[in-house]
């Protein structure tokens, strides 16, 4: 009880940072909150259950559009939108995922980059629905009276919603779900032996996963007004991948990490697209080659950061009943 | 448009795509990894050309040269440096790197060119010849030979050369072919140096077909993964029919349907090929080890 209120403080504490910032400042600090659930997505597939996908980016794209067009042309409210824009990613992101699941693992990979650029040209090209290039205005929701408008206000939405997110994600990599989805990454056979149903199991992070990008894009959605197709596209996606990369894959906290670090990049690049470029790729192949951990692994190692709660549990156990090599946390 | 002069477009394009699927084909024989960065090698390879054309004025094939020779040397070191290190590991961490190599090359060819469109001046700039009622620029033409003699070359040097026999070996049994001598680092260089430099040639051939920006690989990635997938990812033959058949099936549906249709055609030939043949035309239905 004492570790679940301590686990509550750093929320709380959050809670006072509009107090500190400007508009600036405080949309930079919404945007990092968005991709910490955006990233914790793309972390329980890259990270725990280790399937390469190029479709988060747009799937983000997904939820965005649900919530926003919901909201701007049929009228539903953001707060039923938000829920549907999860539900939405999630359904389109499980048919990518069940038409790639019965081949060979290399093809998963093909399939959800031709995904990825089909939904993103749907968005440009199917006009009538998704008013193309011009991009959606969300209207601003409100909840019993209380208008969402402005940064700060935005943020307490933003802030509930992540420390949700988060918290599901914690319940759910410490179950028995977020074991099965390491042992598939280590070992497909092996874990199918174990009692694990494989497509039943790689369905499911690939809908979690889903969910995850299509409720940030909805509150990404919330947190800048308007969106156009082209920020889900291909530099978006390079950019969770090097967040996940960076902060440390097989890491809750490691995810936030690297939100934290990569949010405020392109804000601060915004006109050197080249130089952007450069970093990601360096930080995807440094981290990927020298620093597997990420910096929540370096961390780990020099004490600083505990041990997942994940891997916490598997060293108590008295025999190694477990995939051993998960538990040390380096691919 | 005719459907004949359609078709012999399509032939054009699809060479290129069948040599950025036959780049692809020997990295993923050999590592078991897709080369995210294939369509980024090519661009390197389009703007070393470029560069050696409008800079030095030398003849093209010199530019040719030069171009294939960056995109060797680029190759082995992508290799040598980063994919050399993490060999062994999860197949995630190799994809990964190939990702990283990807965007970087793409933001370093930034830096200098920008994002502006730079034309490539075609070799033979002569009117358009007739071939069996259909228009063809010689352009087109030399690159339609040129693809088929890169596959041909690649035939004979699988059959007769030693390096050849060493990385057929490499690609069968990794084990075996470190049993029997074969230095495997070696064989892994060479053949990112080989699939590299096929990409900078097709580079130097797809430029002055298209245009030339740092952007421009992703397109002929997505493209050569369709071909490659179509020819069941395997199969050199393979990937060169698979080439041929989405460079004409992409001519006809822009010909037919539309030019937005046509962006999408190979994203089509993806999904129904998965749906229908997932191992391809060429490849075999994969068996399940232990």
């Amino acid at each position: 009880m004492r570790r679940r209120i301590l686990a509550l403080l750093p929320w709380l504490a959050l809670c006072a940072v509009p107090l500190l910032t400007n508009g600036y400042s405080q949309y930079i600090i919404n945007l990092i909150l968005v991709n910490v659930t955006v990233i914790t997505g793309l972390n329980f597939l890259l990270g725990y259950a280790g399937q390469f996908s190029f479709s988060h980016a747009a799937l983000m794209g997904i939820g965005a559009y649900t919530a926003a067009l919901l909201s701007a042309r049929v009228g539903i409210s953001f707060w039923i939108g938000l829920p549907l824009a999860g539900v939405a990613s999630a359904a389109i992101g499980l048919l990518a995922a069940i038409s790639a699941m019965r081949l060979k693992r290399v093809y998963l990979a093909l399939v959800t980059v031709a995904f990825a650029e089909l939904l993103v040209w749907v968005l440009n090209n199917w006009r009538a629905v998704t008013l193309g290039t011009d991009g959606v205005n969300l209207p601003v929701p409100s909840l019993f009276g209380w208008d969402v408008d402005g940064d700060k206000r935005v943020f307490y939405v933003v802030l509930a919603c992540t420390a949700t997110m988060w918290w599901l994600a914690r319940r759910i990599l410490e179950s028995h779900i977020g074991r099965a989805f390491i042992a598939i990454r280590e070992n497909e056979i092996l874990a199918q032996c174990n009692g694990i149903n494989v497509p039943l199991t790689k369905s499911l992070v690939f809908a979690m996963s889903a969910f995850y990008a299509g409720i940030g894009g909805a509150l990404f959605a919330l947190v800048l007004g308007f969106i156009v197709p082209a920020s889900f596209g291909l530099l978006t996606l390079v950019t969770q991948f090097s967040a996940v990369v960076l902060g440390g894959p097989l890491n809750l906290a490691g995810g936030a990490i690297g939100a934290l670090l990569l949010t405020a990049l392109p804000e601060v690049l915004r006109d050197f697209q080249g130089l952007q470029e450069v970093i990601y790729g360096v930080v995807l192949i440094v981290c990927v080659v020298v620093m597997p951990g990420g910096i929540a692994g370096l961390l780990q190692h020099l004490g600083v950061l505990p041990a997942e709660a994940l891997a916490r549990h598997w060293r108590r156990l008295p025999t190694p009943a477990a995939p051993p090599s998960a538990a040390d946390g380096t691919p | 448009m005719t459907p004949a002069t359609l078709i012999v477009a399509g032939l054009a394009n699809g060479s290129i795509y069948a040599l950025v699927a036959l780049a692809l084909v020997l990295i993923y024989k050999t590592q078991d990894v897709i080369n995210f960065g294939q369509g980024e090698i090519l661009m390197v390879g389009g703007f070393v050309g470029y560069s050696v054309l409008e800079y030095t004025h030398v003849p093209y094939p010199l530019a040719l040269l030069a171009a294939v020779v960056a995109g060797g040397a680029l190759g082995a070191a992508i290799e040598r440096t980063a994919l050399r290190r993490v060999a062994e590991q999860h197949h995630i961490t190799l994809a990964m790197v190939t990702v990283g190599f990807s965007v970087l090359i793409k933001g370093v060819a930034r830096l200098p060119f920008g994002s502006d469109i730079y034309t490539f001046p075609a070799v033979l700039s002569s009117a358009p010849v007739s071939i069996a009622g259909a228009e063809m620029s010689p352009q087109s033409l030399i690159t339609v030979a040129v693809a088929l003699v890169v596959a041909l070359l690649l035939f004979l040097f699988f059959r007769l050369t030693p390096a050849g026999k060493q990385m057929q070996a490499t690609q069968q049994n990794l084990t075996g072919a470190r049993i029997v001598g074969i230095n495997p680092g070696r064989v892994f260089s060479m053949t990112w140096a080989l699939a590299a430099a096929i990409g900078a040639l097709t580079g130097v051939l797809a430029a002055p077909l298209a245009l030339l920006y740092p952007d421009m690989g992703s397109d002929f990635l997505l493209k050569g993964f369709a071909a490659a997938v179509l020819g069941g990812l395997e199969s050199v033959p393979g990937a060169m029919v698979g080439g041929f058949i989405v460079g004409i099936i992409e001519m006809l549906f822009g010909g037919y349907i539309s030019t937005s249709a046509q962006q999408i055609s190979s994203f089509i030939v993806i999904i129904a090929v998965l749906l229908i043949r997932p191992y391809g035309l060429f490849g075999r239905r994969p068996v399940h080890r232990v």
